[in-house]
């Protein structure tokens, strides 16, 4: 799991930078507007401890923010599975916001919490929280009739027990969603930070535009590849436990 | 203690075709009995209909002193978290934990109890369902083809053990097989399409006990009659 994806990364990573060099040098472009392998290599070197701290940081609040969209969503998701008002209320407002783009209302959060750790949090919650909140609400809306009407005709059903059922019936797509909005927790805190956090490897490459200095950038991005493929593994590997522990073998 | 049914009217919505334009049926009190009719008659959408699950239909059905009425069917499943036996010891209730040993014996589930359901093969599964609805308290269980993949001598003892365990219950047996409809059960309804009328024919079946002999020709007869209602 772990070279696979590795290996993809590094294949797209080398991809691109070859079209970049093809383009530079048929174009003849000066290295202040594409740098040079070399000059690469030498930012490289130069910049990986500190893009490294910077990009583990970002690595860390998207995690955090990735477990708080996690956790909303599941809270959300349970309450949007009632056929009452709040529910179809949460439902409705959930596919109306989630339509919002949630750069468009960084500036707000920036200007009521600052710069500091809570606004990237809090972002990048967001913008993973919505994709999580639609599925999760999909998953816990739609009833699981041939185990549930057991409980629902006898009147042992709780809403507990009714989220476990839906829960552990559709748990590999679940798990699905949770890896896929991991890429999106990441992003979320880049675009955070490259808005206007003082912190973190959307910073780093902010302050890398300021100096064109695309070479920066590109280390930058490498870091970042990497960082998100190690994190997706890992989500991938604790999701295939859990669907391990619950796998039974099929009689007849 | 006894179910009716006056004049029911029905039809699912978004469509033309009537399922019952007036069906009028009894049930009588406790006793084993069936309904039986051809596919798409309608037999499942009145088993939803005397349980609560269907609504929308005009005429009346009265419960009279049936309060606790279950249906189940063959396509249910358990909770794949747990095995049989940690399921049925959550939801048995207290009133019938002293018969669950004996279900399981009768209905030779000994090799299940530490399985999870999906590890089970088809008639053990719907044999498991079954014994989790014998365990509840009702008046009316309706079994909606509940013996499905069940072998033949082991449906039998399952459906004399059920006679023997709960003689006080009334059961609503739904099936296609007219041997074990005709042999088994006390009443049949046999239910028929919405153009014939009526569309409900009320038979006697053998009604067939454990330790009991069984009159062949009076079997035959009773087949008979049910494939000539139908």
């Amino acid at each position: 799991m772990l070279h696979r994806r590795i290996y993809q990364f590094f294949i797209i990573y080398f991809l691109g930078l070859a079209v970049l060099m093809v383009i530079k040098y048929s174009l003849s472009l000066s290295d202040y507007v594409i740098p040079s392998p070399v000059e690469v290599w030498l930012t490289s070197r130069q910049f990986f401890p500190v893009y490294f701290v910077a990009v583990l940081n970002t690595l860390s609040v998207a995690i955090l923010g990735h477990i708080l969209s996690i956790f909303l969503a599941t809270t959300v998701g349970i309450i949007g599975r009632l056929t009452i008002w709040v529910g179809s209320f949460i439902r409705v407002a959930a596919y109306n916001i989630q339509a919002y783009p949630i750069v468009a209302v960084a500036p707000i959060i920036f200007i009521l919490l600052g710069d500091g750790l809570s606004s990237r949090l809090l972002i990048a919650a967001m913008i993973c929280y919505f994709p999580l909140l639609l599925s999760f609400i999909g998953v816990f809306s739609e009833p699981v009739a041939e185990i549930e009407h057991f409980f629902e005709s006898t009147l042992k059903m709780t809403w507990w027990l009714q989220v476990k059922i839906r829960a552990f019936e559709n748990i590999s797509k679940l798990i699905t969603v949770i890896v896929g909005s991991a890429t999106l927790a990441m992003v979320g805190t880049i675009v955070a930070e490259f808005i206007a956090a003082d912190a973190g490897i959307g910073y780093s490459i902010r302050i890398a535009l300021f100096q064109s200095d695309l070479a920066k950038i590109l280390v930058a991005l490498f870091l970042i590849g990497v960082c998100t493929s190690l994190y997706l593994v890992l989500l991938e590997w604790i999701g295939h436990m859990i669907q391990k522990r619950w796998e039974i073998p099929k009689g007849g | 203690m006894q179910l009716e049914c006056k004049d029911l009217k029905f039809q699912y919505p978004g469509t033309n075709i009537h399922v019952f334009k007036a069906l009028s049926l009894q049930i009588p009190g406790p006793g084993f009995h069936a309904l039986f009719g051809p596919s798409g008659v309608g037999k499942t959408t009145l088993a939803k209909m005397i349980c609560g699950i269907i609504n929308g239909y005009t005429g009346e059905i009265a419960t009279n002193e049936m309060n606790r009425i279950l249906y189940t069917h063959n396509l249910e499943r358990l909770p794949g978290w747990s095995s049989v036996r940690q399921h049925l010891e959550l939801n048995t209730p207290d009133s019938s934990k002293h018969i669950v040993a004996e279900l399981i014996h009768s209905f030779g589930l000994q090799v299940c109890m530490e399985s999870r359901f999906a590890q089970l093969s088809l008639g053990q599964q719907n044999r498991t369902n079954l014994t989790r609805y014998l365990l509840q308290d009702f008046d009316l269980l309706i079994m909606d083809e509940s013996l499905a993949n069940v072998d033949e001598v082991t449906k039998e003892k399952i459906i004399l053990k059920m006679k023997d365990m709960f003689p006080e219950r009334c059961f609503l047996y739904i099936s296609h097989n007219v041997v074990e409809v005709a042999k088994f059960c006390d009443q049949i309804l046999v239910l028929r399409s919405h153009h014939k009328v009526p569309q409900a024919v009320n038979l006697s079946g053998q009604n067939h006990k454990d330790n009991q002999v069984l009159d062949k020709k009076a079997l035959e007869h009773t087949m008979l009659e049910i494939v000539n209602a139908s």
